[in-house]
């Protein structure tokens, strides 16, 4: 049910009054009071209102200053962007009296003149006795009809399933999706392009679904399967596989910006971020519902334990929660600035993920473009506001709010008990021992004194001796002082080493024994004393306005959602409101970022933007069916990912058509496959599978957990990411120091939300492909791999086998031929090359790695 | 969010003959110069014409004195030794001030160097900026922002106008700092990363024995890579004439014959022993106090006279807490002579008028002196509210002092210049409308400036 937006306003308007006015109301009035208040208004007020304030706060106001609109009650009634401006119990501390009188601290109105006192006067009376105001009470601000307008906005309406059009070229659709855009083309004069040859097809599939090449036998096998659900059961295949999850769970990542390091100027590690990436990549493996997995990551640790559950689901549940704890933080900075700004973060990317709308702009203002005002802001802020984001950073120096972990993995808890018990025990046994060390030390000093006392005693008596001059009585007393002084000494050392000898020993037996230390993560858990705040007017925090009651997006009305439990912080309510069935962005958002990946572009290409400065989606009828069909059938990823892979629209060539290309140049409307870029982490993977060295098996942990609680800049930059054949989704994510590869390919900053890559081809690229190490060593890598192979023992074999690897299709007769200009001189070269022949080939394979054809899905030659 | 950076594109070589005819024939065609290749990178008219063509913006890390150097207070001499309305001794300038050329520029005995450029600076001794503290100054002097992650100043410029060879890499940061936001500082967030900027160095290491990564061959065999080069763009000509229309693969070929030139190129450039005696000489290089930045500053001035455009140099250690008897005048050994050199070097050859440099840190000092740990320091603390910056060449005007602080230099209080006041200078003066100059993202058009930012005209010759 949608409750009407002007009503909304007017709600929170009397709501925040009914607040501070506990008092007898002063609307109600006699009918004679009454009546001399609309005569002062109609004599004295209106009359200003028109002449001096209209030209800027006014619908015929070319912009709205300060968004107060005095030509209509609501307006007047509702105040602007500093807060009403009417305060009718406490009148000499109404907004609108100070401005007219010119006070300090607030902005003089009119700006130019001051109204002569008597009018000022005027306006203090009718404030006093109410500021009755006889205009419609029923008329909308500007504001309110923008809002009004703003909300039947395309993405706030429920998506509605649709009857797939007719087309006249009935026997082209596979399926649903075949028909909606087959109607599109019909309807622009397209004509669908020919269909993928099955060596691109197979290529395109391993790519986009596990993010690896085909080896030269998946081709062969997929080409040569003739049956009919060759192409269903290649998919499922592929869905199958580990490699699915460790794909797809980096387009997760740069939603959520993932990372594990703080970022912004002091850039902490995040040693415990990491079992969050195991998270998605198992989450996604087993296809967990797409509903349910979005409400593990916003409140996990609410959700109720199932019946006999293992520990190990509930576990995942909270590290799924990290989500809201790895963002960028300022951890140098405390207070109520630095969890406000881990709230914007938390808002901004739980709403920009999820709903594919920015809510940020409402922090300080109401939304410019979108139906979200300030108050629906702070209703979210104080849902995160009561939730404790567990981020770690407890030995860094200079975070000044480090917070615990959750401890993971089996006996988690009672491991980590131990290792607490045990450091204290460390500490216990080392403070004796401090101590008497001290003590040592002291002595030390003490006996170096005494005996440099008694050796210049000695010296000076022998010095006399020598020159004869009598005994000094003085001088040796303190000789004798010295001597006694240096035998205490001696003997306290001798007793300290004793007494230090066990303790020493207690110590150095205490630390073979270290309790082996659990695994940790991030998570967030309810605060102790969860609470509504009030809105921080223009977003500064020592400027407080009404009351914001805990709650969602009031222009996404959801019904089956149950109120705020006030005793919870209400991310668990939030989780069901932003994955209900009823909210009409999650499953569009979702559907449209998939397409987005399998595509190269969005049915709406802004994919983190549904709002009104978003893109319009190219085929609304079929972004809805499909988000209506997801909903239906369990919010499930690979059903989608099947449904749109067997489509024929996604098994289309890269092919053009001349006609086709006057019409729609860009493939809007999906008349051919658009030639893709695969991104740097794939490239990177297709490198290491094509040169043998790709490590497939997982990684327990991430290396920025062995580099423990550091600033990212006292670290070795080698040290962030040293040298590991895993795969990409498993190296080291720091923010600002992504590997060198991915920055050259478009890897987008891990410190924003990025649903869609830029791509770009730079010279930089080049360089990389020419110079690198990496480059380098996998080229020689593979030239090793060829040469051991032994299918292929000549040279045509060879260079047709390096080019299927690389390609995925077989070497031209051209291509060998320049392959052996390429080879040849350094196989006769006289100079003294190491491993000739690994080097020649090596050289091949770096020619191969810098092409097109590598790095993009083209269509295969098949001549 | 942008809208897709992978659609038609024209080639490089297509560009360069669009090109010639203006933007506006590239419009007509339907086409926005960032679809097209050199993609990102190639040369886009400016909003209005540029006074500046490039930027060289020196970065004094730390907040350096103004007090001693720029920002001649009598007053000071005066009350030295009295409390300040900080409630600390008023700390006089240890060096004597003197005017400098025929504008009568007041500048300190320890810039000797720079002091005979006094007619080439406009200084500005009124600036102001959001933060008195070097991990939020720091951002904010290079992005705009402490708060969010924003592009770097570099990536605004190369965005705007684009970059004005094929040859060379179009954003340079020679010794960037590792500290307080690190490549943030240098970086291009949500805009493409193709205007992320290129490092040479790190600080804290000499630049001396500093590389840009993959710029040197490291090729299997030596010798061997314009075969490689061969071979791939021989493949890539035929992926190209087989898939009609497909300006990814043209934009790939471009891309590699672009770093095959700029691997050429580029090493020649930084490579300073190509340089005279008498050059190496005046920027300092080979004497130990100034080596290290003469090297970076001629490095500059070779990489903008071949294209580049914009380079930052940096220079680290204006962060005079204490010992500002010792230290400051080291600081100003270091770079005084070099900064000098490449006014000069910049002048005769022609460069000055359209290259605007840039000088200055993220604040300036107190007058007062500090306590540190109890005790009274030779030194001051940061000031947000009144420093010193100085622009020259690029369409400044030179031997002007701009803007004053009060008499005792803690705040500025007449033509207040703040920092987003700056950089909208900056850009106009490059010939770019700061709030023009937008990107979408998050739904919403960014700029450098955010929502403020006002063009300081009277800076302009």
């Amino acid at each position: 049910m949608r409750v009407s937006w002007a009503g909304l306003i007017l709600f929170s308007v009397s709501h925040a009054w009914a607040e501070d006015t506990p008092a007898a109301s002063p609307e109600v009035a006699t009918p004679e009071k009454n009546a001399a208040g609309i005569e002062l208004f109609e004599k004295h007020i209106r009359p200003v209102l028109i002449e001096k304030c209209y030209s800027c706060h006014s619908q015929s106001a070319d912009s709205i200053e300060g968004d107060l609109e005095l030509d209509t009650s609501a307006g007047l009634a509702a105040g602007g962007i500093s807060g009403p401006i009417l305060d009718k119990e406490k009148v000499e501390s109404s907004l609108l009296l100070k401005v007219l009188r010119h006070e300090e601290g607030v902005e003089s109105m009119p700006p130019d003149e001051k109204l002569d006192d008597e009018t000022i006067l005027a306006f203090k009376k009718w404030i006093s006795i109410g500021a009755p105001d006889p205009r419609d009470s029923s008329l909308p601000t500007s504001q309110q009809m923008r809002a009004e307008e703003q909300l039947k906005h395309w993405a706030f309406q429920p998506p509605q399933a649709s009857t797939p059009p007719t087309v006249a070229q009935a026997d082209w659709p596979q399926g649903m999706i075949d028909s909606f855009i087959l109607a599109q083309l019909e309807a622009k004069n397209l004509q669908p392009t020919a269909d993928a040859s099955r060596e691109t097809l197979v290529r395109r599939l391993y790519f986009d679904l596990i993010g690896l090449p085909p080896t030269v036998k998946d081709v062969r096998q997929y080409v040569e399967d003739q049956s009919v659900d060759a192409v269903d059961r290649l998919v499922d295949r592929l869905l199958a596989s580990p490699r699915y999850g460790e794909r797809w769970a980096r387009h997760w990542f740069d939603v959520v910006r993932y990372a594990e390091s703080s970022g912004k100027e002091f850039n902490f590690t995040y040693p415990h971020a990491w079992p969050y990436r195991d998270y998605v990549i198992e989450a996604l493996n087993s296809d967990k519902p797409y509903n349910e997995f979005v409400r593990e990551q916003i409140a996990g640790d609410l959700m109720p334990e199932a019946p006999y559950e293992l520990p190990a689901n509930r576990e995942s549940r909270l590290i799924a929660t990290s989500f809201l704890s790895f963002g960028p933080k300022r951890h140098s900075s405390g207070g109520t600035a630095f969890r406000m700004e881990i709230v914007d973060d938390q808002i901004d990317v739980t709403c920009r993920a999820i709903l594919g709308i920015t809510v940020s702009c409402a922090k300080c203002h109401d939304h410019k473009f979108d139906p979200i005002p300030t108050k629906d802001y702070y209703s979210l802020a104080g849902i995160f506001l009561s939730t404790d984001p567990l981020y770690g950073t407890i030995l860094q120096k200079y975070s000044n709010n480090p917070t615990d972990l959750l401890p993971i993995g089996p006996n988690a808890q009672a491991k980590h008990d131990a290792l607490i018990e045990y450091n204290k025990m460390v500490e216990a046994v080392e403070k004796p021992l401090t101590t008497k060390k001290a003590e040592l030390t002291t002595v030390n000093e003490a006996k170096k004194t005494a005996d440099k006392n008694k050796g210049a005693a000695e010296k000076q008596i022998a010095a006399n001796q020598e020159a004869g001059i009598e005994e000094d009585s003085a001088l040796k007393k303190k000789l004798d002082e010295a001597v006694a002084a240096a035998k205490i000494e001696a003997d306290n050392i001798t007793r300290l080493n004793a007494e230090i000898l066990p303790l020493q020993a207690a110590v150095d037996e205490l630390k073979k024994k270290r309790p082996p230390a659990p695994a940790y993560a991030m998570m967030v858990r309810d605060s102790a004393k969860p609470a509504d705040v009030k809105v921080a007017i223009r977003g500064n925090l020592g400027s407080r306005g009404d009351l914001a009651p805990r709650g969602f997006l009031t222009a996404l009305q959801v019904d089956d959602v149950p109120e705020i439990n006030p005793k919870q912080s209400g991310r668990l309510e939030l989780a069901n409101w932003m994955t209900s069935k009823k909210n009409p962005l999650p499953a569009r958002v979702i559907v449209n970022r998939i397409w987005h990946h399998l595509f190269g572009r969005g049915l709406v290409s802004s994919v983190d933007n549904f709002g009104l400065m978003g893109s319009k989606p190219t085929h609304p009828e079929l972004l809805d069916t499909l988000a209506v069909k997801f909903m239906e059938e369990g919010w499930s990823v690979k059903r989608l990912i099947r449904a749109i892979t067997t489509s024929h629209t996604y098994q289309l060539s890269c092919n053009s058509i001349d006609q086709n290309m006057q019409i729609d140049p860009d493939n809007k409307l999906l008349w051919r496959s658009s030639t893709r870029r695969l991104p740097a982490e794939v490239i990177r993977d297709a490198m290491l599978a094509v040169s043998g060295q790709l490590q497939i098996i997982p990684p327990e942990g991430s290396t920025v957990t062995g580099l423990g609680d550091k600033m990212v800049r006292n670290i070795d930059t080698k040290k962030l990411q040293p040298p590991s054949n895993h795969r990409s989704v498993y190296l080291a994510v720091v923010r600002d120091y992504a590997p060198e590869m991915f920055d050259r390919f478009d890897f987008p900053s891990s410190a924003l939300v990025s649903g869609s890559r830029a791509v770009t081809n730079t010279p930089s690229q080049g360089l990389f492909l020419r110079n690198s190490e990496f480059v380098v060593e996998q080229s020689s890598y593979a030239a090793r791999r060829l040469l051991a192979e032994k299918s292929a023992t000549d040279d045509v074999s060879r260079v047709d086998l390096a080019v299927r690897w690389v390609t995925g299709r077989k070497a031209l007769t051209v291509e060998y031929e320049e392959a052996l200009k390429l080879i040849d001189p350094i196989r006769k070269s006289q100079a003294e090359i190491k491993d000739r022949d690994v080097a020649a080939w090596a050289t091949l394979f770096q020619a191969l790695f810098s092409t097109a054809e590598f790095r993009y899905l083209v269509d295969i030659d098949t001549h | 969010m942008q809208d897709n950076i992978q659609q038609p594109m024209i080639s490089r070589r297509d560009w360069f003959k669009v090109g010639a005819c203006g933007f506006g024939s590239l419009a007509m065609a339907g086409m926005t110069a960032q679809q097209s290749i050199a993609g990102p990178l190639a040369p886009r008219m400016p909003h209005f014409a540029p006074k500046a063509k490039r930027v060289i913006f020196l970065f004094m890390k730390g907040g350096p004195s103004q007090h001693d150097m720029f920002d001649y207070k009598p007053r000071l001499y005066a009350d030295g030794g009295k409390t300040g309305k900080n409630k600390q001794t008023l700390l006089s300038p240890l060096w004597q001030f003197s005017q400098h050329g025929e504008s009568g520029q007041w500048m300190s005995e320890l810039l000797p160097h720079l002091s005979k450029q006094a007619d080439q600076l406009c200084v500005i001794k009124s600036m102001q900026t959001d933060s008195r503290a070097h991990p939020l100054a720091i951002p904010l002097l290079h992005t705009g922002s402490f708060q969010s992650i924003r592009p770097s100043m570099g990536s605004w410029v190369l965005y705007g106008l684009g970059n004005s060879t094929e040859n060379l890499p179009g954003y340079v940061t020679i010794k960037p700092t590792r500290t307080y936001g690190g490549p943030s500082n240098y970086g291009s967030a949500f805009l493409p990363s193709a205007y992320q900027a290129t490092r040479i160095g790190w600080e804290g290491k000499p630049v001396k024995d500093a590389t840009i990564k993959h710029m040197t061959s490291h090729e299997v065999v030596p010798g061997v890579a314009g075969g490689v080069l061969d071979f791939a763009q021989s493949m890539n000509r035929r992926l190209l004439a087989r898939s009609r229309q497909n300006f990814e693969v043209q934009g790939v070929m471009d891309s590699l014959d672009l770093s095959n030139n700029m691997q050429e190129t580029l090493p020649g450039i930084l490579d300073l022993n190509r340089e005279s005696k008498p050059t190496l000489d005046l920027y300092g290089i080979g004497n130990d106090d100034t080596d290290d930045f003469g090297r970076q500053c001629l490095m500059a001035r070779r990489l903008v006279e071949s294209g580049v455009r914009f380079v930052e140099v940096a220079n680290t250690g204006w962060d005079q807490h204490s010992g500002l008897d010792v230290s400051l005048p080291k600081r100003c050994k270091s770079v005084d002579q070099p900064i000098a050199a490449l006014l000069i070097d910049l002048e005769r050859r022609g460069l000055l008028e359209d290259t605007l440099v840039f000088w200055g840190g993220e604040f300036g000092r107190q007058p007062e002196t500090q306590i540190l740990s109890g005790k009274v320091a030779l030194g001051r603390d940061h000031n947000a509210k009144g420093y010193t910056v100085w622009l020259a060449g690029g369409g400044v005007r030179g031997g002007l002092s701009y803007g004053v602080t009060d008499e005792l230099g803690y705040e500025a209080v007449e033509n207040k210049v703040h920092l987003y006041d700056l950089h909208a200078t900056m850009l106009h003066l490059l010939g770019l409308d700061h709030k023009k100059l937008t990107y979408r993202y998050a739904g919403r058009d960014f700029r450098l400036t955010d929502l403020y930012g006002n063009v300081v005209h009277d800076v302009i010759a």
